[in-house]
């Protein structure tokens, strides 16, 4: 039974089409990351899934249930973090969580909780005083209340610092080992390659692909650029007629190929070497960065070949998991 | 079960405003000042003193209830603790009794507090204290309050915005309280006027009803019950010819009905709505 499953689930909110017709499979037990630019329709994706937004058609289902009609039972099994919460601002630390115990039957001690994400100096103070960072780990602390099976956070990343995200990513690591699903929205794509088992990409409202990050490099046809200064460009280099070469740019003394892969990197240095005299060779993978643009159509210089063909491929019906 | 993490939740947030003790202070000042200047002078009837606390009570006590609820569930919807409470196993209907539960157990207290201070004046000024009579008055000012609770937590579920939510409150305190039975110009005046120009007539027992139609008017209505005759001469209502529309006790009907159907109207809007 998967974690999550939506079926053609769409949201419309007046002339928007924020959520098209999704096809989404999380996977029990994994930890998947859901990326997207803002205003891809992930946090209404996820608001969906949690009942605070209504589906303007299609179904979803959270570990197996309904997620209108078993709303209820969903919240008993689920942790969440959701986008924009605000705290109490006049209950302190200790209390919000003494509150999500008894909200959930849950045998935890709030002090226990408050110490696995650090807190546990600040358990008598007042969330109105905290910083975003110290909010965000209460809230990620509340989330992880009642031993959940499925821990779902909307952008649980923001306004944490580098120790805080690294903390963050070792506590999801935590519960994904003993078997909880970790489903977590993001438009930052370090912490997705960190800790991800998959990813699934949003832009405009539709689900782009679904992959493993070292799959999605592989399939985006693109393992990188090499860069070559030369002394003088040769006039005529023919570089664009070799195998998996992508694209050329020419600037000033510098040549830069987009190469399909490792081999072609590898071509396109000893075919310049002949040509010309080389003074320097820098060679870079493609970053994941740079791989999510092309995905949500952000777009690179001199790509807009492969832009077209990935918005083409969009059009297609998405390979989703079982 | 998650009702009462609801009501508790509510509670612990809420005790810690400063604003909805500032106007529960303020009635309880009011109740002093009734029982101090009627009890000093020489009027030795403790229905005065009760009169003008209801007279005063009228005024200050929806603001009191619409002050302590209306952003109990607007507010949160609006910065967006809500979906704390819904990411946990509480339902929508939860939110919206849990609520009126929490916020009424509040106004109730800051009601029962002025009253208790009021008797403490009242033995002290008055020869006689009929306290059957003090204890139902309270009850019936109580029941007039939480009227006004399940308004304010009626708009606050169907509103989506704090500013929303303090128009509807600010609205329906001038049209149910000020508009309905002090002005001049009232529904009951009004429907007087068309009918007058359509050429009928209306009843002076279907004007009395409008009158008692808001909280306000079947609350002062119902006075009668714990009032003694000289003191509800002015009133008018529920005297024995009446019909039983008019008769005190159906007051309870009516005071009922500002109960359920603000609540059960805020909470149908509150189910349908896209939250955050």
């Amino acid at each position: 039974m998967p974690a999550i499953e939506t079926t053609a689930l769409t949201k419309r909110f007046g002339d928007v089409l924020a959520v098209d017709e999704l096809d989404l499979t999380v996977r029990e037990g994994e930890i998947f990351g859901f990326l997207g630019p803002n205003g891809a329709g992930k946090s209404t994706t996820i608001n969906m899934l949690l009942d605070f937004h209504r589906p303007t058609s299609g179904s979803a289902t959270v570990l197996g249930l309904d997620a209108q009609d078993e709303i209820g039972e969903i919240r008993k099994r689920v942790g969440v973090l959701p986008e924009g919460l605000e705290l109490y601002d006049r209950l302190t630390a200790r209390e919000h969580l003494q509150l999500c115990v008894e909200m959930k039957d849950a045998p935890e001690e709030p002090m226990a909780v408050l110490e696995r994400v650090g807190l546990s100096e600040e358990a008598d103070r007042k969330a109105g005083g905290f910083s975003t960072g110290m909010s965000q780990r209460l809230a990620l602390g509340m989330a992880l209340v009642g031993e959940p099976d499925l821990i779902i956070l909307d952008e649980p990343s923001s306004g944490l610092d580098p120790n805080g995200i690294q903390h963050m990513r070792e506590l999801l690591r935590e519960e994904a080992a003993n078997g909880t699903t970790v489903f977590f929205s993001s438009h930052i794509l370090s912490e997705v390659e960190a800790v991800c088992d998959r990813v699934g990409i949003m832009s405009q409202g539709e689900l782009v692909t679904v992959d493993s990050i070292d799959n999605l490099r592989e399939r985006s046809g693109d393992a990188g650029e090499v860069e070559l200064t030369v002394e003088t460009v040769p006039d005529d280099l023919g570089l664009k007629m070799m195998d998996d070469v992508s694209d050329i740019e020419i600037d000033g003394d510098e040549i830069r190929a987009y190469c399909h892969n490792g081999e072609a990197k590898m071509n396109v240095i000893r075919h310049v070497d002949r040509a010309a005299t080389v003074t320097n060779v820098v060679a870079t993978e493609t970053s994941l960065e740079e791989l999510f643009n092309k995905y949500t159509g952000g777009g690179r210089d001199g790509l807009d070949d492969d832009t077209r063909e990935l918005a083409e491929e969009r059009e297609q019906p998405q390979e989703v998991a079982q | 079960m998650s009702l009462q993490a609801v009501v508790k939740k509510d509670i612990l947030d809420v005790r810690r405003a400063k604003l909805v003790w500032g106007v529960g202070l303020l009635y309880t000042l009011f109740a002093g000042l009734s029982f101090w200047g009627i009890g000093s002078s020489s009027d030795t009837d403790i229905y005065n003193a009760l009169f003008s606390m209801a007279g005063i009570g009228v005024l200050i006590i929806p603001l009191v209830a619409l002050v302590a609820a209306y952003l109990s569930v607007a507010g949160e919807r609006e910065t967006g603790n809500l979906k704390f409470l819904l990411s946990y196993p509480n339902s929508r209907r939860d939110v919206v009794i849990g609520k009126f539960i929490a916020r009424s157990a509040i106004v109730v207290a800051a009601i029962i507090f002025a009253f208790v201070v009021g008797l403490g004046m009242a033995f002290y000024y008055f020869p006689s204290v009929e306290l059957p009579n003090y204890v139902g008055f309270v009850g019936l000012t109580l029941v007039y309050a939480l009227s006004y609770v399940a308004i304010a937590v009626g708009i606050s579920a169907a509103t989506s915005t704090r500013s929303r939510a303090m128009g509807a409150a600010i609205g329906s305190w001038f049209v149910l309280n000020v508009f309905w039975n002090f002005l001049p110009i009232q529904p009951a005046t009004v429907i007087e006027f068309v009918a007058d120009k359509l050429g009928t007539s209306v009843s002076q027992n279907f004007k009395d009803l409008v009158w008692v139609l808001s909280p306000t008017g079947s609350y002062f209505n119902s006075l009668s019950l714990v009032f003694p005759d000289r003191i509800n001469g002015a009133q008018g209502g529920g005297g024995v010819g009446d019909p039983f529309y008019l008769q005190p006790e159906f007051m309870f009907v009516i005071l009922a009905l500002w109960i359920v159907v603000p609540l059960a109207l805020g909470y149908w809007r509150f189910e349908r709505a896209d939250l955050g």
